[in-house]
């Protein structure tokens, strides 16, 4: 229990790769491919320029996973044209956000990262614009059920999710980047304010660089499922350890507008998280000025517990007899942060027992 | 070099069971676990040849079959296969053992293995000659492929065609050949000699045997081919052998539809199939019966010598 | 009243093709399809990636001068630009 899984290990130290042995590798490889990580083990080797010194065999089923991220970015940037050729006459920048900005930013967070929908900002008072141009342009509402619909349009952050009916590509509208219905409203004014501008690419905005870190840090600890949660812990990492170098003032300004954003709960929890997880090498003023966002010793002590065990590998050998009902709480926690108690069992209860099964998009 | 046939039945069983079986088919090594006593009879049965492998060289695959836990599996006997702990098919009922794990092995290289343009369809080799049936099912393509490889032509493979990227040759991954329904018993005619699993009705592709591949086809596991011939199959009772040119053109465009990678590869993916075209006769192909269709490709190598 | 769109490649297309006995197969390195084209299309896109053209330059260069085919024409612009091979440069 207290050591960390091997593909923890790996990402906290990729050079580390390089002395494993052939039942280690094993290990890794099917860690990160239940974790969605292949790729981005594969674009890590490359990167400190292992590659050459693994096992053939390593390295040929390293290449495999980099070949579908490759046609992944090649499907994502070919489908920004597409969005951005439906929303031009709106008049409106393109604001990118998650993985579709990592990409589109050439981030290091992009390498290796796969995902399976577009995610753009707008002002809530032009939703129904972008739908409406986005509808002309083939893509069509998912979520007909009545319920679900109410649940985005009232309740969410965003649209129900689109699909283009030829491509099959989805993609998110968000008005914000949590629901109307949290206890926390960063304004979403003032994220669309700092977008910048892409270099190259007329129209297309990313989210400022401390946004883009406290937005990830929202998403991964107030989402309901952490199957993906080392996979997005190591986002943040990698978002962290690239604009702490290069962007100026960047670690003094991140607790700064966390405040003012109303978002130093999750920054506590992503500094913290990423720190002991993954190593990243926060400098001890930032810390200090996050433990703002610090909860009580007792919550803490249970997230502290919650957190480490959902931040493991999805793996088989990563499983311990709590995880099922740590998972749980967390899914719990998770909707509770967006929906307030009394309206969340009713939603659950309504998804559960009266909504049809959705079927999640495949990747590639 | 240690195979499967030298292995005592516990053996087997032990390494199903615990650490896993390793097995090498042609340039993949897949580590098979099983609990259920009927996949080591299976496998002793029809990969008696193959070689097995220690854990010093990583598996590419992790194939685990089992059964449901609790009261379930008294009620309602099934098999889950299970890929680094992911879920790829739906249960079967548990007489489909055998061919789930086949099923199995096959979707690991299909899904996987993009170092290869991979074509679904059967490929075998004769005189340094390969000829590659794409074919999609109901084509007679695994009938056809059965019955050359019963007259002499090597086997590559009855599903998986791997055409390598960077030069275009085929690699070898020779697996038992499935048959279904009417085949079975057509091979059985056709070929006494070979070995057939015993059939398991009700599949979702009807009834299903295997047959297995010849010792020299498995031996040469790691010869590569030099693609010569691309025919596509279509059985028709009745028809009259024959081949009618398919222009290479239309020919790239039905490799690309036949081939579980071609759109994942990219660039790679299109200038392999155009290669593959250019270095091969493209046919369609219809008969009725096998002993014409061997002519027809006995003719093919004639041609060529 | 708006002048005649100039048509360029769309940027980043190399076209990748081969041709076989009047038929072709393109490699379309924007959306990563693969598209079956005649010869004159072929054509077309390699005059294209000289420099972006006018379609009334295009009928110059393949000396066609009826109105059918100039109308013909039109419509293999029209579908290559379906399939974002080319684009109409914004006027």
């Amino acid at each position: 229990m207290t050591a960390l899984p091997l593909l923890t290990r790996v990402l906290r130290q990729p050079p580390s790769m390089a002395q494993l042995g052939a039942p280690e590798w094993e290990l890794l490889l099917r860690q990160a491919v239940a974790t969605d990580m292949g790729a981005t083990l594969a674009l890590l080797a490359e990167e400190h320029g292992l590659l050459q010194a693994l096992p053939a065999q390593v390295r040929r089923r390293l290449d495999w996973e980099r070949t579908g991220w490759r046609r992944h970015g090649q499907a994502v940037r070919f489908e920004l044209r597409q969005v951005q050729h439906a929303l031009r006459t709106s008049g409106l920048p393109l604001i990118l956000l998650k993985g579709t900005a990592y990409v589109a930013a050439g981030l290091p967070a992009a390498a290796g990262r796969l995902f399976s929908d577009v995610d753009i900002l707008v002002p809530k008072n032009r939703l129904n614009e972008v739908e409406g141009l986005l509808m002309a342009h083939g893509w069509a509402s998912s979520h007909h059920d009545a319920y679900d619909q109410r649940y985005y349009r009232e309740w969410m952050h965003e649209l129900p999710p689109m699909q283009h009916m030829r491509r099959g590509t989805a993609i998110d509208v968000h008005h914000a980047i949590l629901p109307e219905t949290a206890r926390v409203r960063p304004d979403p004014a003032l994220l669309r304010a700092g977008a910048r501008a892409l270099p190259g690419q007329p129209g297309l905005f990313v989210l400022a660089p401390c946004d883009m870190v406290l937005h990830s840090a929202v998403h991964l600890f107030s989402e309901g499922e952490y199957d993906h949660g080392l996979r997005d812990l190591f986002d943040l990492h990698r978002l962290l350890c690239h604009f702490g170098a290069n962007e100026p003032g960047f670690w003094t300004a991140l607790p700064l507008r966390a405040r003012e954003l109303e978002l130093t709960r999750p920054l506590f929890y992503a500094l913290r998280y990423c720190m002991r997880v993954l190593g990243t090498p926060v400098p001890a003023a930032t810390v200090a000025a996050a433990a703002a966002g610090r909860p009580n010793p007792v919550l803490l002590a249970l997230m502290d517990s919650l957190f480490l065990r959902a931040l493991r590998p999805v793996h088989p050998s990563c499983a311990g007899t709590l995880t099922a009902l740590s998972d749980l709480m967390l899914f719990i926690r998770g909707n509770w942060l967006r929906m307030p108690p009394l309206m969340l069992s009713r939603h659950l209860f309504q998804k559960a027992f009266l909504t049809p099964r959705n079927v999640k998009l495949d990747q590639v | 070099m240690l195979t499967v046939a030298a292995l005592s039945e516990s053996a087997l069983s032990a390494r199903l069971r615990g650490p896993g079986l390793r097995l090498r088919t042609g340039p993949f090594i897949s580590c098979i676990r099983s609990s259920v006593p009927a996949l080591a009879v299976a496998l002793a049965r029809m990969y008696g040849d193959y070689p097995v492998l220690d854990d010093d060289i990583p598996a590419d695959f992790d194939v685990l079959l089992r059964r449901p836990r609790g009261l379930r599996r008294l009620v309602k006997p099934q098999v889950f296969f299970h890929y680094d702990g992911m879920e790829p098919f739906q249960p079967l009922p548990l007489a489909q053992l055998y061919p789930m794990f086949e099923w199995a092995m096959n979707w690991c290289v299909s899904s996987h293995a993009h170092s290869w343009l991979v074509i679904h369809a059967a490929v075998v080799e004769k005189e340094g000659a390969a000829v590659i049936l794409p074919a999609p099912p109901g084509s007679g393509k695994s009938t056809l492929c059965a019955a050359l490889v019963a007259r002499g032509w090597r086997l590559l493979s009855d599903e998986l065609t791997l055409v390598r990227l960077d030069d275009g040759r085929i690699d070898p991954v020779p697996r038992p050949v499935s048959l279904k329904n009417a085949s079975i018993d057509v091979i059985r005619a056709w070929a006494p000699q070979a070995h057939l699993s015993p059939p398991v009705a009700d599949t979702m592709k009807g009834t299903v045997a295997h047959m297995r591949p010849p010792q020299a086809s498995v031996a040469r596991a790691d010869e590569p081919a030099s693609p010569a011939w691309i025919v596509f199959p279509q059985w028709r009772a009745g028809a009259c052998a024959e081949l009618v040119s398919v222009p290479q053109a239309r020919a790239h465009l039905r490799l690309a539809e036949n081939a579980f990678n071609y759109s994942l590869l990219g660039a790679a993916g299109f200038t392999t199939a155009a290669r593959l075209v250019e270095a091969t006769r493209t046919f369609d192909f219809s008969y009725g019966a096998l002993d014409d269709a061997m002519a027809v490709f006995e003719g093919l190598l004639a041609q060529r010598r | 009243m708006t002048s005649p769109p100039i048509w360029r490649l769309a940027p980043g297309q190399r076209l990748q093709y081969r041709c076989w006995d009047g038929e072709c197969v393109l490699y379309n390195d924007l959306s990563g399809d693969t598209h079956l084209l005649d010869e004159f299309a072929l054509a077309l896109l390699e005059q294209l990636k000289a420099g972006p053209q006018a379609a009334a330059q295009l009928a110059a260069a393949f000396e066609l001068d009826a109105q059918d085919e100039d109308a013909a024409l039109q419509t293999v612009l029209d579908d290559l630009a379906a399939l974002f091979l080319i684009e109409a440069l914004p006027c």
